[in-house]
């Protein structure tokens, strides 16, 4: 009976363990057997596990930097050496107010949130961009 | 289009952003759509009018309509040439 037990307990452990488990849930049933099969968790692995209810914490080079790629790559910036943090979009870059709105939507699709017309109106500036994303608490 | 009503300004810019985003779809494809819809929109941009915009708003909602209904047909097509085989 033992001989035929013990293998379909290990099999049970092995499968019903999920791969990172904290500590504390650890079942009591542990065997010295089972040891080295068993993946042990390093607390680094859960440090790099965050809750996806947890914001972003976006930092303020990254959204510049993502925005500055993001209008690099739009064709109609004419020109790219006038391109930095405190670019105007209609003054140094020269979009018109319909080629703000794609950047706009550009934007929302980056960061994926959704600007409001009133709110994607005052957007007229990389900056006023950056700032803007970094008072979303839900933007990624 | 720089009308000193900032309401209309709004709107114009909403039905923009809509219909860019109907023309993702386009059959001859966004780039193609995209400049079309911009040399539209930018060649009535002298209207100051209020009543004359408030029209152009309304043809440019037909507009995204029109697209909405092509779309619909693309698809109706597509699924009848699945269907019939013809």
């Amino acid at each position: 009976m033992f001989r035929t037990t013990l293998p379909r307990l290990a099999r049970h452990l092995v499968y019903s363990a999920p791969r990172y488990q904290a500590p504390i849930a650890r079942p009591i049933a542990r065997s010295s057997l089972f040891q080295s099969t068993r993946i042990t968790p390093t607390s680094t692995a859960f440090q790099a596990a965050r809750c996806y209810s947890a914001s972003a914490g976006l930092s303020h080079e990254e959204v510049q930097g993502r925005i500055m790629d993001l209008l690099k790559n739009f064709d109609k910036v004419q020109d790219v050496s006038k391109l930095n943090g405190e670019s105007h979009f209609h003054n140094d870059l020269g979009l018109d107010s319909l080629d703000t709105v794609e950047v706009v939507m550009a934007i929302e699709e980056e960061f994926s949130i959704e600007i409001p017309d009133k709110e994607a109106d005052a957007i007229h500036s990389i900056k006023q961009a950056v700032d803007y994303i970094l008072a979303q608490p839900d933007a990624h | 289009m720089t009308s000193t009503n900032p309401v209309l300004r709004q709107q114009v810019k909403r039905v923009y952003k809509e219909l860019l985003y109907m023309g993702r779809e386009y059959p001859q494809g966004y780039d193609f759509f995209k400049t079309r819809l911009h040399k539209a929109f930018i060649s009535q941009q002298h209207l100051s009018d209020e009543e004359e915009i408030k029209k152009r708003l309304q043809r440019a909602d037909f507009v995204r309509k029109e697209i909405e209904a092509l779309y619909y047909l693309k698809k109706y097509r597509s699924m009848r040439h699945r269907y019939d085989a013809f």
